[in-house]
């Protein structure tokens, strides 16, 4: 048998690829570092001092720290509340699959992923607000609820691979339903909690939608809706905008940089279910 | 790995927690009042009327929010029943929505009524139509609808001021043979288009269209037929992009040079100045008819000033509204907006306006006939699509169409 | 307690809250389609009117035109690009991880954010190379041009939806034993053979899910075209999701819309359901 021998053909192509995806990324970066008189020339020179000057207006005006609070805020509690409750629920649904009520629940969830948010938007503006919930708070309860349709599908899937053996065993040590879930299974559902949280922590972050529909009150904006809203108060100064995008784009870039190859782990993990 | 990443996640949440409980500590004291503003042009100026505002009320803090699609967040803060404390839009339809739906304060028995001007009383109520009494909102700040030049380029190329259409189309031609762009358009956005479209369609079609045209006694087809030739022929005019620069890019371009007119309101002026200081602007109405007499100026109610009925703070509101109103105020917004007052007694001196001034003077003045179009029509979506199709018959059916459908829901 | 009960209390609550802020909300949104309700105010009872309106809406036909088109040409271009990319990420190429995690980027951004920048690339740099090029039509903004807008769009769309389907398709791959493209070596089969032999039938399940995920996506495509053309130039790029929204707030039609919204949410149940039944048969046909 031949061992290959590195294919350099591919490997050039797929690096020319990935100039195109990195592309938006340079000119952002070196933009967010121009002054406006630098615009007029050739836009793919770098920057001619790398001055931090734009970044900090930026600050000011967005009151970038607010958005990123407000971001951090809610990133944070939708994916700890749904790594707890959805999987509980999953658990409660995947070990009662054999009757009719938990079958129904689950495919009731699971029917839900069809619904196209645009549909329920406009009631669920009003409701929302006549409850006092068009705030952060909201926000998260809303993310961590439609989770549950997306995620009780991927947990299923996992926890029926889990053999009751092992709860069996430890119902036998005195331990309640509850017990079990947690001293038992949580810890099992390690890899997927993980997939769950890394693809929750990335939906509501960069969401925006839900937050432009929602929220009124600026001082509650997330970052991506503070670009939107000071849209027309970048007016043309690009670079301000673009080191405004830039910090927004940051957070979620660093984390990638050095937690990349768990993150595309656990993504494709929860693909291969 | 895992948890490394929780503990440092944890830490930063216990911060955000301490972060969040000091924020929300220090602004409990004192009333906080939202003020919503439909016009990105007047950010600044608001912001630092705001200033002096607190400076001389720190018991009372506003907060500012001008949102892109102004509009469409208003509306949604209507439904949700979340009206802002204050507001300061246009009267346009939305404002005539606002006021029929009875969500505004009623200003018929306040004092700040007599200081202004009656003719613009009168427009605004004419939005709100008569199943509804009272004065819903302040006129404060009014607006023209106008043609931008560039003073140096006119006097290098020799060109005077238009005062009929023919001679408007001559000058015209005679920027087009020199090589250089006569009209910069702005069309990505399209509400750009409509300067051009108010100024024929109110000279052309007549004040009234509306009210007929809801009447069923005229249509689209039937009296704007010119309009539209005119638009297109002015359309021939522009630059190689006409639809794809935007109005932010535009007001640059035009600050640059790079065209000779701009089909603008006044509001683009300080924009215009921001990017150039040293430019020198006129501006002229434009002459949509070849009788000189029947050209009228668009200008309506650029700025009004409203609060919400139900706002928990009237009185802070109202001292809110009673400080922009008051004579020194309404004269720097004015002036640093290059705006006109609604406010009697106060007047815009720039000599940019020379070009105008006589209109305000002698009242040759009609209001946008778009802003009795009905809400949700999406008129100006559809003048776009006009200008890059130039399909006249269709469009102006469509515009019918349109306006009938949107009546009907 | 007993174990039953527990189950009970965790899947009770859940169903609680998940029918009050999702199924309510859209039971709402029928029973509001069949009135003349503006989102505040009083309403009437009007029967099918504003279905019947739906049916007759130029502006609703044009957006369900719009979305359809962008949503199948973006599905098919994604997938056939991010195969494409796991193909050549599978083989035995050099800085695997590296070209790995650079493709794998612009899952992890701001659709909106990426919308912005790109709406600056297409306005102000690619005029400055189309002039450079002396090409006509990339000296314009193609944003601004209603036959091309669409297509703008959709770079951005295609841009940031390859990462996502290229690790789907890439956990596939990695599935498929060397020994098998091996052995159709030695029986003198070509590239192509073995492609849709071998790697096609082994990652036909990840191409039915891409399909569906994708085009259910898409349908929905809303962030890109805010950031990007406001729906415009016309009305040529105005989304389903756009319209709904604009019309639904702005335009005082939340009744309308809603019968709109209950339309387009029996057109994708339909096609959700289409493209399953037709890709399975395909698959259980290999």
């Amino acid at each position: 048998m031949t061992r290959k021998k590195t294919n350099w053909i591919i490997t050039v192509l797929l690096i020319l690829g990935s100039l195109f995806i990195l592309f938006p990324i340079y000119l952002a970066i070196t933009i967010a570092f121009k002054t406006p008189p630098e615009m007029a020339g050739n836009l793919l020179v770098l920057p001619k001092s790398w001055s931090f000057d734009n970044f900090k207006q930026a600050i000011e005006m967005t009151n970038f720290f607010n958005a990123f609070k407000n971001s951090f805020f809610i990133t944070f509690f939708v994916v700890i509340f749904t790594v707890l409750t959805n999987s509980l629920v999953a658990y409660a649904i995947a070990r009662n699959l054999h009757k009719k009520f938990y079958k129904t629940l689950y495919f009731y969830f699971l029917s839900a992923m069809f619904i196209p948010f645009p549909i329920i938007m406009l009631p669920l503006v009003k409701q929302t607000s006549a409850w006092g919930m068009d705030n952060l708070v909201g926000l998260i309860v809303l993310y961590v609820v439609f989770n549950l349709s997306f995620n009780v599908f991927i947990y299923i899937g996992y926890i029926r691979s889990i053999p009751v053996e092992l709860e069996e065993a430890a119902i036998m040590d005195g331990a309640s339903t509850w017990g079990v879930f947690w001293k038992v299974i949580f810890p099992l559902l390690a890899p997927m909690n993980a997939t769950v949280a890394i693809i929750t922590c990335l939906g509501a972050w960069n969401d925006f939608m839900l937050p432009l529909v929602l929220l009124s009150d600026q001082s509650m904006a997330t970052l991506p809706l503070v670009q939107y809203i000071f849209q027309s108060q970048f007016s043309t100064d690009y670079n301000l905008a673009f080191a405004s995008y830039l910090m927004a784009l940051a957070p979620m870039i660093l984390v990638y940089v050095f937690a990349q190859k768990w993150i595309i782990s656990g993504v494709m993990r929860g693909s291969i279910k | 790995m895992f948890k490394k990443i929780t503990t440092g996640f944890a830490t930063m949440a216990l911060g955000t927690f301490i972060l969040t409980g000091c924020s929300s500590s220090d602004s409990s004291d004192g009333v906080k009042l939202e003020l919503f503003s439909n016009k990105s042009e007047s950010i600044d100026t608001y912001k630092e009327l705001i200033k002096e505002f607190e400076a001389e009320n720190p018991d009372i803090k506003i907060e500012f929010n001008s949102p892109p699609e102004a509009e469409t967040v208003l509306k949604t803060r209507l439904t949700k029943n979340d009206l802002p404390d204050l507001m300061s839009i246009a009267g346009n339809a939305t404002y005539g929505e606002l006021a029929r739906a009875e969500v505004l304060n009623d200003f018929t028995d306040s004092e700040l009524v007599k200081t202004v001007q009656p003719s613009y009383i009168d427009m605004i109520h004419r939005l709100v139509g008569s199943e509804v009494e009272g004065i819903y909102g302040l006129p404060y700040a009014t607006n023209a609808n106008s043609v931008i030049y560039n003073k140096q380029k006119f006097a290098e190329l020799g060109l005077e001021v238009p005062t009929t259409w023919d001679e408007f189309i001559a000058l015209l031609e005679k920027v087009k043979a020199t090589g250089e762009t006569p009209i910069y358009f702005t069309l990505k956005d399209a509400w750009t288009g409509m300067i051009s479209w108010n100024s024929l369609g109110a000279n052309i079609a007549g004040e009234d269209f509306a009210e007929k045209k809801n009447a069923g006694e005229t249509s689209f087809v039937k009296s704007y037929d010119e309009v539209a030739d005119k638009m297109l022929k002015l359309i021939s005019y522009g630059h190689k992009d006409n639809m794809g620069v935007a109005y932010g890019d535009g007001n640059n371009a035009f600050a640059k040079g790079e065209a000779v007119l701009y089909i603008q309101g006044n509001w683009a002026i300080p924009e215009i100045l921001k990017a150039n200081p040293d430019i020198e602007l006129g501006v002229f109405p434009m002459p949509v008819n070849n009788d000189p007499d029947q050209n009228k100026l668009v200008s309506g109610v650029d700025v009004l000033l409203t609060m919400n009925k139900e706002t928990k703070h009237k009185d802070e509101a109202m001292k809110f509204i009673e400080f922009m109103m008051k004579e020194e105020i309404s004269q720097k917004y004015i002036n640093e907006q290059k705006a006109f007052s609604a406010i009697a007694n106060i007047y815009q001196e720039d000599p940019v306006f020379e070009g105008i001034k006589g209109n305000f003077e002698s009242g040759t003045i009609t209001s946008f006939p778009d802003h009795y179009y009905p809400a949700g029509m999406g008129a100006e979506n559809l003048v776009q699509e006009f200008l890059i199709k130039q399909d006249k018959a269709v469009f102006l059916k469509k515009m019918d169409k349109e306006w009938e459908k949107v009546e009907n829901r | 307690m007993k174990k039953n009960h527990v189950f009970m209390a965790i899947a009770l609550p859940a169903l609680a809250l998940f029918f009050i802020f999702h199924t309510y909300p859209a039971l709402q949104g029928i029973f509001y389609s069949f009135t003349d309700w503006k989102g505040y105010g009083s309403w009437n009872f009007v029967g099918v009117k504003n279905y019947l309106n739906v049916f007759k809406d130029n502006r609703a036909g044009a957006a369900y035109i719009f979305t359809f088109q962008f949503a199948i040409v973006t599905t098919i271009v994604v997938n056939i690009i991010s195969l494409l990319i796991a193909i050549g990420l599978n083989s035995k190429i050099k800085f695997r991880k590296t070209l790995r995690a650079i493709y794998f980027l612009p899952y992890i951004l701001s659709i909106l954010i990426i919308g912005f920048i790109f709406n600056f690339i297409f306005a102000h740099f690619l005029p400055q190379i189309g002039t450079v090029l002396g090409s006509e039509l990339l000296s314009k903004n193609i944003l601004g041009n209603p036959d091309l807008a669409w297509i703008g769009i959709v770079i951005v769309a295609v841009w940031q939806g390859v990462a996502f389907n290229t690790l789907l398709y890439l956990a596939g791959l990695v599935t498929i034993s060397e020994d098998l493209y091996e052995a159709a070596s030695i029986d003198g089969a070509g590239i192509w053979t073995k492609f849709w032999k071998i790697t096609f039938p082994m990652i036909a399940p990840f191409f039915t899910i891409n399909m569906v995920l994708s085009m259910k996506n898409y349908l929905m495509v809303f962030d890109q075209i805010v950031a990007m053309t406001g729906g415009g130039p016309g009305k040529s790029t105005e989304s389903i999701s756009l319209l709904i929204y604009r019309g639904g707030f702005e335009g005082g039609q939340f009744a309308y819309q809603s019968a709109n919204a209950v339309v387009y949410f029996v057109v994708i149940v339909i096609i959700s359901i289409i493209q399953l039944k037709i890709l399975n048969r395909r698959e259980a046909a290999n």
